[in-house]
């Protein structure tokens, strides 16, 4: 059921702006095609990765997921380097 | 991150201190659109704003570095909008990217400030002003100035009773122990539809009990009863306190258990029937045909009292409608001069009135249906969801009164 990835961002604990901070970053590293999984715990990521998906040219948002570990929420986003 | 001068980190206090006076200044947000949408900064009149979401400064400043982006962004795409010379409060979700947001303004020499722990902060932020100070009575109004809502503490000879407690319970606990109070009861006006009641948990904390008319312990759209802990309240109870007591009068029409208080011949507690400006909307129960004729059977009892009594109401809908003090009080028969729902009331025959009110109805909020439910404790939800369900201003007002100053969720 998982999707595939080719890179994990581990994103756990960081506020906003720097999980997509981060991914942004690490797209750029990706060969075109490859899959990049961020988990965060920033509920707001899931709205703000829409977004920026809508805006930016090199990537596409793939899947998102949230996912229960230990009571608290993980918010997982799947990013493709389309660019 | 390092020291700044005071007037560029603005705590929600010191905010609405600026809101009260009408300082001048612009509001750049940066979260996303929706959610700017949905709970913007408002003061008592309209705050010039502009949103931009952070990630298409970032992504359309097209700098590796989120602060050398966001600069490039401002100079090439905002600086049109930004006023000449006026302080730019710099504003997102929980305070921290609108610092790097804030800090990239001054380096382009822009007056500016952040908004301390964001919308979130501010939406959580409670205000208490004292209403009366007597010998042997004292009344405070508790606010969530963001949310426009409203709760009480009336105290005297060391007793006190909460009226409409919101969820954080920090304020009236800390504001019984600074006036030295035992907590006796703990009263809902009615089942809230727009914010989490804290009234089961503060009463559990307080070992007090917790009253709700009965008919607002079953859930008008589920049909279910609550499954919370509460004593049945009637029309006419009285609840001591010290040596005052609080008279119960049922005012059904925003929700057909609503109770409205009243203290002494001087103060009525109206809950959600009168507020300041406007009145309650009917429709929160899906019967807004059948609940309108009794709210406004219930709108002439309390039109009834005496014109000097002063009205405590359970909501604002804009922080205009409070004094020069902040306080959100006045004289019943004020507001049978001012008040639009009131002049309606007093105009209108019965059927033009029912038609007055289901004409101004603003839009169904769709949280409230499981904020209801919340309340009737048919849902538990984690504090995240708690603090997303109640997301925004309330909007359980006629929407007639609001629509030229822009308040609402239109």
């Amino acid at each position: 059921m998982s999707q595939a990835f080719d890179k994990l961002l581990d994103a756990r604990g960081l506020n906003c702006p720097m999980p997509l901070v981060n991914a942004r970053k690490e797209i750029g590293k990706l060969d075109l095609g490859q899959v990049l999984k961020v988990v965060a715990t920033d509920r707001g990521s899931v709205a703000d990765f829409q977004g920026w998906a809508k805006v930016a040219k090199n990537m596409e948002l793939v899947a998102q997921e949230t996912e229960s570990a230990e009571g608290a929420n993980l918010y997982v986003h799947y990013v493709k380097r389309t660019a | 991150m390092a020291e700044r001068p005071n007037d560029e980190i603005w705590s929600p206090e010191d905010l609405l201190g600026r809101l009260e006076r009408r300082d001048k200044f612009f509001v750049l947000d940066v979260r996303n659109r929706d959610e700017f949408e949905r709970f913007r900064l408002e003061g008592r009149s309209p705050l010039p704003a502009v949103n931009v979401p952070y990630f298409e400064m970032l992504e359309l400043g097209g700098k590796e570095e989120m602060l050398d982006s966001v600069i490039a962004y401002i100079e090439r795409d905002l600086a049109d909008q930004l006023p000449p010379g006026v302080k730019i409060l710099s504003v997102c979700a929980k305070g921290d990217t609108s610092e790097y947001v804030a800090e990239a303004l001054r380096r382009l020499s822009y007056p500016c400030a952040n908004l301390q722990g964001g919308m979130k902060a501010w939406g959580n932020y409670y205000a208490t002003r004292a209403l009366a100070k007597e010998p042997d009575l004292a009344i405070y109004q508790v606010s969530r100035p963001a949310r426009g809502c409203l709760s009480y503490m009336v105290a005297s000879a060391g007793k006190a009773i909460v009226i409409d407690p919101l969820r954080h319970l920090h304020p009236y606990l800390d504001l019984a122990k600074r006036i030295g109070v035992t907590i006796e009861a703990v009263i809902d006006t009615h089942g809230h539809a727009d914010h989490i009641s804290g009234g089961v948990a503060l009463a559990a904390k307080a070992g007090a009990p917790y009253y709700l008319h009965p008919y607002d312990a079953i859930h008008p759209i589920d049909v279910l009863p609550a499954t919370i802990p509460y004593e049945f309240m009637r029309d006419g109870q009285m609840f001591p306190v010290g040596r005052y007591a609080l008279k119960a009068i049922h005012v059904p029409g925003h929700t057909l258990g609503l109770v409205a208080f009243q203290l002494d011949g001087r103060f009525i507690f109206t809950g959600d029937s009168i507020f300041i400006r406007s009145i309650a909307r009917p429709d929160l129960g899906g019967k807004a045909e059948t609940w309108a004729p009794l709210h406004r059977t219930s709108l002439e009892r309390l039109l009834g009292l005496p014109g000097e009594i002063t009205v405590l109401p359970g909501h604002f809908s804009s922080l205009d409608e409070a004094d020069e003090k902040g306080r959100f009080a006045a004289p019943l028969e004020d507001l049978k001069r001012k008040n639009e729902g009131l002049l309606a009331l007093q105009r209108e025959t019965e059927e033009g009135f029912v038609g007055y009110l289901l004409e101004s109805l603003p839009k169904i909020v769709p949280e409230y249906v499981n904020i209801k439910r919340v309340n009737a404790g048919l849902l538990a939800p984690a504090e995240e969801d708690a603090a997303a369900l109640e997301l925004g201003k309330n909007v359980c007002a006629l929407s007639q009164a609001y629509v030229a100053s822009g308040g609402g969720r239109q």
